[in-house]
């Protein structure tokens, strides 16, 4: 299974510290929120990549064996995410939606983080539409639904929810905390 | 605030090269403050000439065919990535004097100084390491 991603780094055959330098060359050509592939043959690359999203803020969503390639994703981080303010007006907690899951409650969740994130860390049943693509996939959507919008720290999904409330969803809350903090079950692959 | 890295270098093989350039790039690309005082056989490492062919430590030659086999960057490859990410490479003109070595017998984008600048350097580092 491809992820569709911004940037594919091939770092195939490079040894330590080569993995880690050319990651960090091609995050500096992408722009916050965008996410790389890293490829390569280097074990150590696996522990490496993690310390170094740790050290420099960036977000590691995970990584897939093919063979003797790791597949490393890392989606660059937004230092405006945790400034903007968030201004749509129905907001839930985690916690709160976490009930709403256990209960089985009638609801639709609409993650609008990219394919990267979603592939390694999403709540069971929620439906991918990242925010790139939510204008043209709102036909997917019925404008009745409950729709429960969530996202890393519920910022892109405050954006989600204003796109949707403009376009005549009636029914429309923003998950202000995200999956950044979320505690409740998860799916990935 | 960054994390600083301030190293020392005083050994002039090749294994000693790898060990003191895979820490500084990887901590430069790390976005870590790097610097590293190049002293007494550390010159070596910067030389214009010696560091392009830097001896294997006696009987381990044989790492050599190790080397190549693994893909390891050549060590001026290595020398010119740390200085593209900004890593300080500061000599010590106290060995450059007993050994008779201007700053023209260096790799170009140079520090000279004494053992005070790497003090100054690394007297709010997080890490202090010496190779």
């Amino acid at each position: 299974m491809t992820i569709k991603v911004d940037k594919v780094l091939d770092a195939k055959g490079l040894a330590c510290p080569m993995p880690i330098v050319k990651t960090k060359r091609a995050m500096d050509e992408l722009i916050s929120g965008q996410v790389v592939e890293v490829l390569s043959t280097d074990k150590g690359s696996l522990a490496d990549m993690q310390g170094w999203t740790k050290n420099t803020g960036h977000q590691y969503l995970g990584t897939i064996t093919e063979g003797d390639v790791l597949k490393h994703y890392i989606r660059k981080a937004n230092p405006n995410e945790l400034k903007e303010e968030m201004t749509y007006p129905h907001t839930v907690s985690n916690e709160e939606l976490l009930q709403m899951v256990e209960s089985n409650a009638e609801i639709t969740i609409v993650d609008v983080r990219e394919p990267a994130e979603y592939r390694f860390n999403r709540i069971p049943h929620a439906v991918s539409i990242p925010i790139g693509e939510l204008e043209n996939r709102m036909n997917e959507l019925n404008t009745e639904q409950h729709i429960h919008v969530i996202c890393h720290t519920g910022h892109r999904s405050d954006m989600a929810c204003q796109m949707l409330a403009d376009q005549g969803f009636k029914n429309v809350t923003n998950v202000k905390e995200g999956m950044s903090v979320w505690t409740g079950p998860t799916d990935k692959n | 605030m960054s994390t600083k890295v301030a190293i020392i270098a005083s050994n002039g093989g090749l294994f000693d090269a790898y060990k003191v350039f895979n820490i500084a790039t990887a901590s430069a690309a790390t976005d870590a403050e790097v610097g590293i005082f190049f002293t007494f056989e550390g010159l070596n490492l910067i030389h214009k000439q010696a560091h392009q062919q830097l001896p294997l430590a006696e009987g381990k030659e044989h790492f050599a065919e190790g080397f190549k086999n693994a893909n390891v960057p050549a060590i001026p490859e290595l020398v010119s990535m740390a200085q593209e990410l900004g890593v300080k490479i500061i000599a010590c003109q106290m060995t450059m004097d007993v050994m008779n070595l201007t700053k023209e017998d260096f790799i170009d984008g140079i520090e000279v100084g004494g053992a005070v600048t790497f003090l100054d350097f690394a007297k709010d580092a997080n890490i202090t390491l010496s190779f």
